[in-house]
């Protein structure tokens, strides 16, 4: 009986210490006596080693059907090879969701060691709560840190200071299916392209049974909202917000919207354009069966890998104009870079390990695989080799482009962009105004 | 026995073993649902932000929740799927637990087969069900569009046919679970009261009539209970099938709009103000299922 006693007492004592184990510790193992804290950084060439490889965790955006996944898996095995390090990579695809998931996972404690992430409004959240480390301090202890970027095309944040080091930058514009084109009788747009040619295309291609726009109203309405506003002012007043619907930016706003909203009730855009995904109406061009696609310079990449022996299909063009803007007028930059995190920082365990590797993320070499036709700020330019149809095609299109701008969305709040886009759906289908649902978002903003 | 008897008058060792458990309920359901009480009264514009202060009025959020149409129909549609899962969900469970339990050979292999989709996760059944609705190339537009029963593909995800293909998914999950408890409490009921049922010529479905359904009573009742209370936390397949309350915001439940509000729109606050509305319905509901369908000893 006694010992039965004692064993239960011993099973109780060992949940009780399982229990408040879980509440005990530092993330990363590492033992708070040893940091030395921010403030008491050494030198790098004091810096011993790490004595046990380093576990890293690492997110960025090039998870799912991410054109570049595969280059990012490849450099992320080189650091590893490399340093005997470990990358336990959380990357997913780029869209709100996982935006606000990273916010969150900040805002948790949860955080990982290093961020590939947008360097506009939509980092404030993280910068603001000191949450990621910016490039003075870090180069203060490794003065080569990303010496190879120009600082000038380093992402400024509102505290004047800069956090994250540039990777490649990005342009959208409009793929277009030359097949499709072709069996429409429809030539592929040029840089004079205008909205009534588009409108009479979409109808002929209509006519034929194809889809005109290949887009997802529901989860990426943001790319025809961009150029829709471009096409209603210009490119001078594309970064203006509004600060209320009846203003001049708010009524481009509207403007915008409501061409969105002629498309849709001219039926070019995919029947079930409302309840598609993104990578639904994307294979729907991929297959040949819908004609026009506004994407980014990343999905160049998807096509090369998931249809690379009919990229001679595939055409870089330009968006249709109106008034004041010119085809030829496109969005682009640099949006994202990598962070690293305070916790990281903090830890001398990780510390050395997370700048390295930013530093070989950023390489030139690693960068020349990632770049093919985008803006980089590597003071060397990048050395994309051999260039495929596709990419190809992009460079003679970006050959011809006359004007580039942000992207408008990216200066508001994720709230505000999660309204104004939930409601996209909702204005297309007559359910609220263009006025409504500007002034909707510019109230969360 | 002397010894035993000794064991059980003793309360401290029944104490040791009850404190891990209740500071673990403490830590992560006292405690979070005190704070999202005080929460949904807080002005909190981001996840894991401080609050501002109290919301003016303090009550504001609570007074939101009277005139959203989003919630409107979150609510409405978590009613439909609440009735849906008792129809459905326990109806369909209890006639395939009848007909397997009437049966000699096989009722083992049943029994894990109708119980198999629950150990499968819902993100992974949500991705299979989104193939088998996919618009362009979907199994089941595929299988329509060959027997010659549709002339084009349907969206099964517009607001006519949502519904349908929402709570499908969800009934399906879930139908094994009532059918195991179900299973088991057949299988408690004697043989000999059929035997003598028999006898009397009560047999097929007035033995299902008048033995079966009176003596499966309690269990049945359990099961409603679980229904009920189950259908105002489904969360999971819809959220990964639809997403933020597609289409054009009439698919939402309070589930996945509670989620939505608080996790993409940063709307704390207002999430924590659903979650109480949740706690709430769950609690009125669950004591009506109980009052309902409550259970009784002397069967």
């Amino acid at each position: 009986m006694k010992k039965n006693r004692l064993f239960a007492l011993l099973l109780a004592a060992i949940m009780l210490l399982t229990l408040l184990a879980g509440c005990g510790g530092k993330p990363g193992g590492s033992d708070p006596a040893k940091d030395p804290g921010p403030g008491a950084s050494t030198a790098p060439q004091d810096t011993p080693k790490p004595a046990a490889p380093v576990e890293l965790n690492v997110v960025t955006s090039y998870g799912g059907d991410d054109g570049n996944r595969k280059n990012y898996e490849n450099a992320v095995k080189d650091y590893e090879d490399a340093t005997g390090n470990k990358i336990l990579d959380a990357s997913g695809t780029s869209n709100e969701e996982w935006k606000a998931k990273v916010l969150t996972d900040f805002e948790t404690g949860t955080e990982p060691d290093v961020l590939f992430f947008f360097t506009n409004a939509d980092a404030e959240p993280i910068i603001k709560a000191g949450k990621v480390v910016d490039v003075a301090t870090i180069r203060a202890e490794y003065p080569n840190y990303a010496d190879n970027m120009r600082d000038s095309m380093l992402a400024v944040a509102s505290d004047g200071k800069n956090y994250a080091i540039p990777s490649s930058g990005f342009w959208e514009n409009m793929f277009v299916n030359t097949k499709v084109l072709s069996d429409c009788g429809v030539a592929v747009p040029g840089p004079d392209y205008t909205w009534d040619q588009f409108l009479a295309d979409c109808q002929t291609i209509k006519d034929k049974g194809y889809t005109p726009i290949a887009c997802s109203l529901f989860e990426v309405p943001h790319y025809w909202f961009e150029f829709c506003v471009m096409n209603n002012g210009t490119l001078a007043n594309q970064l203006d917000v509004p600060a209320s619907a009846d203003d001049a930016a708010g009524k481009k706003w509207a403007a915008g919207l409501n061409d969105m909203k002629d498309l849709y009730e001219k039926g070019f855009f995919p029947a079930n354009t409302l309840t598609a995904t993104d990578a639904e109406t994307v294979q729907l061009f991929g297959d040949g069966e819908a004609a026009f696609l506004i994407d980014g310079s990343w999905k160049v990449n998807y096509f090369v890998d998931n249809h690379g022996d009919t990229l001679e299909d595939y055409a870089i063009s330009y968006v249709p104009a109106k008034g004041e803007r010119k085809a030829s007028e496109a969005i682009g930059g640099i949006s994202m870079g990598y962070f690293i995190t305070k916790k990281a920082w903090d830890d001398p365990a990780k510390r050395e390990a997370a700048v390295q590797f930013v530093e070989h993320m950023t390489s030139d070499e690693v960068m020349s695989t990632f770049v093919t036709t985008e803006v980089t700020a590597l003071k060397n330019g990048a050395a994309p080799s051999g260039l495929n149809p596709l990419q190809q095609s992009a460079a003679d299109a970006n050959a011809a482009i006359t004007g580039v701008v942000g992207a408008v969305q990216d200066t508001i709040t994720p709230e505000a962009k999660a309204d104004l886009f939930a409601n996209v759906q909702n204005v297309v289908t007559g359910a609220m105004t263009a006025e409504e649902a500007v002034a909707s978002a510019i109230a969360v903003n | 026995m002397n010894s035993s008897s000794t064991l059980y008058k003793k309360k401290g060792p029944l104490v040791v073993f009850l404190v891990p458990a209740f500071l673990f309920l403490v830590l992560y359901l006292y405690y979070p649902f005190v704070q999202n009480i005080i929460n949904s009264f807080s002005n909190i514009t981001g996840l894991g932000a401080p609050a501002q202060g109290l919301n003016d009025p303090w009550w504001a959020n609570y007074q939101a929740l009277f005139t959203d149409p989003k919630l409107r129909t979150a609510l409405g549609n978590t009613v439909i799927l609440t009735i849906c899962t008792v129809v459905f969900q326990v109806g369909i469970a209890l006639i395939l637990a009848l007909l397997v339990d009437s049966i000699r050979v096989g009722a083992q292999l049943f029994r894990t087969l109708y119980f198999f989709p629950i150990v499968i996760s819902a993100t992974a059944l949500g991705l299979m069900f989104n193939l088998i609705f996919l618009y362009n190339g979907g199994m089941l537009n595929q299988l329509l569009s060959n027997l010659g029963l549709i002339g084009k593909n349907i969206d099964w995800k517009d607001t006519d046919h949502f519904m349908v293909t929402m709570f499908t998914p969800v009934m399906w999950q879930y139908v094994g679970f009532y059918f195991v408890i179900l299973v088991t409490g057949l299988n408690n009921i004697p043989t000999d009261l059929y035997e003598a049922a028999a006898l009397d010529g009560c047999v097929g479905l007035s033995k299902v009539r008048y033995i079966t359904l009176p003596l499966l009573r309690n269990v049945l009742c359990t099961c409603l209970v679980l229904a009920v209370t189950g259908a105002l936390k489904v969360f999971d397949l819809p959220w990964v099938m639809f997403g933020a309350g597609m289409p054009q915001d009439k698919g939402w439940l309070t589930g996945t709009y509670m989620y939505d509000q608080t996790f993409n729109r940063g709307n704390v606050d207002y999430g924590s103000a659903i979650a109480m509305l949740i706690v709430v319905l769950g609690v009125v509901l669950s004591n009506v299922a109980n009052r309902v369908f409550k259970p009784r000893n002397d069967l």
